[in-house]
């Protein structure tokens, strides 16, 4: 076993450098405590890390105008006399040891990255409403640590423990981490996995701690009632008094009182499987609704291309009307998955490097709106592909998200001139970026995003759900005013003119359920309408 | 009637300020293990002094003082953890918690490395010593730092991170050598 700082794999011990220089990225802070979590050796010696530090902190000052740091009982203050006197021996202290080219320095800080906090997700709804005030959940969103209230309907939360916990409204859980939530309104049914041996619960007056089993609980006005289904749970109540309870027992935990003997199947808590059905019913319904949407949607004069990625085949139609084979796309490694109704329609997957959809999209048009649903999983490239022309040529667009969250929409204005930024590397174009749309939390949710260009008003607006999240004027050096499209890929770009893998690898990591261009720019109303239309009520 | 000066409390507070004084190094270092950086544990050592002041008469004088505020320093490191902003980068509660329970058994081991770290310290270079214990310095920004010696703040972490290793390599061979 691994007992020293040297011993520990480069990951750990950069992890704590950047810890102790507050320099640590939130991934890489994640990464460093599902070690700490797991390896009691890297705590010892990140205990001991942390210690030198402290040490190093509380060494007696080398001057005597430098005042050591006395915590207790005055506050601590560098008089204005020592600081001055600081700030002369900084100068002359660095002059004497400081060689700049000893070592090269760093180009820079790592720049912070998006995290994903949570630690919790939501796995379903059921008819729930939200107290006033609050921000309504959707299947799918992430939890950390926070109050989760809920007015009325039913709610099934997936924690990353493998504990799952259906509430009933009213309810007020406080989720504390994977392992850990309290309860002080609501009724609550425990599923706890033996991988999640040792979740706890709390009420009001009572820890209760699963050891792998099926319990209910319910909190009415401070008073807990708890019965265990199946399994085996502990508790200590008031912190005192302890107890083991087994299948088909249940107890009263009175709020000031002891324990007392309650007959079971007194307690009613929800159960999600009996929700199923009505659930399933539910996604068929919406599903249902989006055909129609579809049918409606392929009928508008004004779409260039509309695919919906649910054939089981090579080649995935443009259903524009009237219907052209031509125009159909070639799938090359991407792959079916479940869409955004997982049973009833597939989607398909960008993950591999290699994967693409091509299409072939011909004339020329006076404006571009892009919209699609998509999954993303996570930003693995600088760039991500959703709809880019081959060639990037005079008056072809790229449509993509940068690793930083952003969507970004651009039209090659001049392929003969060098870009006035960056003439070695590109082009002349500009790109127009939204404000950060993704961040890691969002992984695994599907977006309806929505970017045009409109030449006409010299305007490029982007949209996330409906809602325009920004809006840029076109400089009239900029200004394309015929687009075209020809060659294009979906998810991927094929026919980059750059060697570095960085600009070179652009799948996306994630999923596409629906995509459609029109040849126009639509009006933020219809942004909105066809997000409502395509929308699922599952999600 | 009046009442009679508090003779009692004075030499309650004397007794309480003589055991802190003792033990506040190693409840620092306790304390350090479980937050991100050196100010945030200052505050949570504040506010474990003052806890521990006020429930000094609860202090059962069998058990050693150390570990009593220790006690009361992971509670107070846990709500000062709640308290902080989430987008601040702190230990999960699991986490800390594991850091607290081992880091109270170790008491002992922190309190040899001590005098193992004096040792490794007079062995660095004197430049490097300087640099670290410039570095070091309360009040000080390692980003002011580089820009007088017209270099970057990255470049800086870099060699400070440097004597760490060095350090901990001298302080491990000392404390695991039989």
């Amino acid at each position: 076993m691994k007992s020293t700082f040297t011993q520990l794999t480069p990951d750990q011990k950069s992890w704590l450098d950047s810890y102790l220089d507050q320099t640590i990225t939130p991934g890489d802070f994640e990464a460093m405590q599902s070690s700490l979590a797991t390896d009691p050796a890297y705590r010892a010696i990140a205990r001991r890390y942390l210690s030198l530090d402290d040490f190093l902190a509380n060494l007696p000052a080398e001057a005597p105008a430098l005042i050591k740091k006395k915590v207790i009982p005055f506050p601590n203050l560098i008089p204005l006399a020592a600081a001055a006197a600081l700030a002369f021996l900084l100068g002359s202290a660095l002059m004497l040891w400081w060689q700049p080219n000893q070592n090269p320095p760093l180009s820079s800080t790592p720049s912070p990255s998006p995290s994903a906090q949570g630690f919790a997700v939501i796995e379903n709804l059921f008819n729930a409403t939200w107290p006033a005030n609050t921000t309504p959940h959707q299947p799918g969103d992430s939890l950390g640590a926070e109050h989760f209230r809920l007015a009325s309907g039913t709610a099934e939360i997936q924690f990353f423990s493998g504990a799952s916990m259906t509430i009933e409204g009213p309810a007020d859980i406080s989720l504390k981490s994977a392992w850990e939530a309290h309860c002080s309104q609501g009724a609550v049914r425990m599923k706890v996995p033996p991988a999640a041996r040792g979740f706890k619960l709390h009420c009001p007056s009572t820890e209760i701690i699963d050891l792998g089993t099926e319990f209910g609980l319910v909190v009415k006005n401070g008073e807990g009632q708890v019965e265990v289904f199946d399994g085996e749970i502990a508790l200590t109540h008031h912190n005192k008094e302890e107890k083991l309870l087994t299948k088909g027992q249940a107890l009263t935990l009175s709020q000031t009182g002891p324990l007392s003997t309650l007959a079971s199947g007194k307690i009613s808590v929800p159960n999600a499987e009996t929700f199923r059905p009505q659930a399933a019913q539910e996604l068929t319904t919406s599903f249902q609704a989006w055909q129609k949407h579809r049918d409606t949607l392929a009928r508008d004069q004004r779409l260039i291309a509309y695919y919906t990625f649910d054939q089981a085949s090579s080649l995935i139609p443009n259903l524009t009307l009237p219907r052209n084979p031509e125009l159909d796309g070639a799938v090359i490694l991407a792959e079916p998955v479940g869409g955004r109704w997982p049973s009833l329609k597939s989607a398909l997957e960008f993950r591999r490097p290699g994967s693409r959809v091509r299409v072939n999209i011909p004339g020329e048009f006076q404006a571009l709106t892009f919209s699609c649903w998509v999954r993303i999983d996570s930003l693995d490239r600088r760039y991500n592909a959703l709809f880019m022309g081959d060639g990037y040529e005079n008056g072809e667009p790229h449509w993509q998200i940068r690793d930083d969250g952003k969507l970004m929409l651009s039209i090659m204005v001049d392929q003969d001139k060098p870009h006035p930024t960056y003439p070695e590397k590109s082009r002349y174009h500009h790109v127009y970026f939204s404000p950060k749309i993704w961040d890691l939390s969002m992984s695994g949710k599907w977006l309806y995003l929505t970017s045009v260009y409109h030449p006409a008003s010299a305007l490029v607006s982007h949209f996330v759900n409906g809602q325009k999240v920004s809006s840029e004027t076109i400089a009239p050096d900029f200004l394309v005013k015929s687009l075209r499209i020809g060659n294009g890929e979906i998810g991927n770009w094929g026919q980059p003119f750059r060697k570095d893998p960085n600009f070179t690898i652009r799948n996306l990591n994630g999923r596409m359920d629906e995509l459609a261009i029109f040849d126009t720019a639509l009006t933020d109303e219809e942004v909105q309408s066809l997000y409502q239309n395509s929308r699922s009520t599952h999600h | 009637m009046p009442s009679p000066p508090d003779t009692h409390q004075d030499d309650r507070y004397e007794a309480f300020i003589q055991h802190f004084a003792h033990w506040e190094p190693d409840l620092r270092r306790f304390i350090r293990s479980l937050l991100p950086t050196r100010e945030d544990a200052d505050e949570v050592l504040q506010q474990t002094a003052l806890v521990a002041w006020r429930k000094f008469d609860q202090f059962d004088r069998s058990t050693p003082f150390i570990k009593w505020t220790c006690v009361i320093a992971r509670f107070e490191a846990l709500a000062y953890r709640r308290k902080m902003a989430r987008d601040r980068l702190v230990f999960r509660e699991d986490i800390l918690d594991l850091m607290a329970d081992e880091g109270l058994s170790e008491l002992d081991h922190r309190q040899e490395e001590q005098d193992a770290l004096e040792h490794c310290l007079s062995e660095l270079p004197e430049k490097q010593r300087k640099l670290v214990t410039l570095a070091y310095t309360p009040g000080i920004k390692i980003k002011d730092l580089a820009a007088q010696a017209g270099s970057t703040a990255p470049a800086f972490y870099m060699r400070l991170k440097r004597i760490r290793h060095q350090l901990m390599a001298c302080l491990e061979s000392k404390i695991t050598s039989p």
